[in-house]
Order: structure tokens, then sequence, then C-alpha cells
């Protein structure tokens, strides 16, 4: 373990006290998960880290991008 | 004379590589492990981007773009205004399709480089008659 030191806001403190305790955690270990969900592990190619980065809960997002980008018609 | 690329990447491909929901998610995800010569253009990677932006937020969608530059079988072809020129033609010859101007020009990289399979969830990609990985696997 390495030991560091961040600096939050007064609301981002307390939005994540309250987050640990909801959860039955302390905010050292709410930090660690935030930052396991945001940061993908290495694993192969560089690029495979970024293999199922996210999780849009749509089967079909790749097949319905334009209405994503460009926006559905009417 | 352009050289020969195996593989053009289409953002469906980029997408259900990156997102673990969609159901091509798995075939990309084999796929992208050991990759042949990629080629996609600038188009393809601002598109990417926007539907980060808009389905999660700046994070992601500068996720996305680190994955882009992590990508080192991947070549990102320019869009001047020759390919836009091309691009808008093959629009106005498949004006019955709802063709975006990053498909068309698509359609014209893909033939311009010889390409052999185009990495696409999206059926238009196949006009001109290069297949679509998503039919061979």
């Amino acid at each position: 373990m390495i030991r560091t030191q961040i600096s939050l806001s007064e609301e981002e403190y307390e939005a994540a006290k309250r987050e640990a305790e909801k959860l039955g955690i302390s905010l050292a270990e709410l930090l660690r998960r935030s930052l396991r969900a945001i940061v993908p592990p290495e694993e192969g190619p560089p690029w495979m880290r970024y293999a199922g980065m996210v999780s849009s809960g749509d089967a079909r997002a790749s097949q319905s991008i334009d209405d994503v980008v460009y926006g559905r018609k009417d | 004379m352009a050289a020969k690329t195996d593989a053009y990447v289409d953002t469906g491909a980029l997408i259900a590589f990156a997102d673990a929901s969609d159901s091509r998610h798995t075939l990309f995800r084999r796929l992208f492990a050991q990759p042949p010569r990629l080629l996609t253009t600038t188009l393809v990677v601002a598109e990417g981007h926007g539907w980060f932006l808009r389905r999660f937020d700046t994070t992601r969608a500068l996720q996305f773009l680190a994955m882009i530059q992590s990508m080192n079988p991947l070549r990102i072809h320019g869009v001047g205004s020759s390919e836009q020129r091309a691009g808008i033609a093959l629009l106005q010859r498949f004006s019955d399709q709802p063709l975006t101007l990053t498909d068309a020009v698509g359609l014209h990289v893909m033939a311009a480089n010889q390409v052999r399979s185009c990495w696409s969830t999206d059926r238009h990609m196949a006009l001109t008659g290069i297949p679509l990985v998503i039919h061979e696997h």
C-alpha cells in the first residue's frame, strides 16, 4: 500500500463520507473502489485495458450511434 | 499506390469493443486482442468521442481518445477536402440510404486503400461490396 494525500472540497468530502457510511466502508475504501472503476486494469496490449471500459446497459449500443450523436429523427 | 490495409474500423466496432453491454462486445474484444493492420478516419474518432460525451461524460470521452492513441496497429486517415468531395459523391450515389458523411468517407477510404474487411456493426458499410466482419464470424 502506498500512502497518499488528496485535497477535496468540503462538498466532495461530505458527499463521500455519506456514501461511505451508507455502504458501511471507510472513506479510503470508497476512494479505492472509485479509482478501480475509472482506471482500467493492465492486461495484454495497451489498448486492451479499455475493452469493456463502460457498460451502457444497451445491447444495441453500437447500432444506434447515429441516434445518440446526431439525434433521433422525429 | 496506397499501402494495403487489412481492415477498416468504423465507430460501431470501437463502441462494441469499449461497451461491455453491447451484443458484439465479445467478438470485437477478440478481434482487437490480435488485430491486423487497421485503418480509420478522423471523422470516426470524432463520432466515437461524441458518443461518449453524449452517453457518459468528458472523462469517459477523454478515455476513449486515450484508447485510440494507444492502438498502435490503427492508422488514422485525415479527412480533407478531397475525401469530403468523394464522400459527398457517395452520399449522392446512395441517396436512398440514411448514410452519414462519416459512413460515406469511410466507404471511399476503404476503396482507396484496398481494404479487405470492414469492422462495423452497420449494414450500410457493406454498400460497396466490402464484407462486414460481423458476417464472417
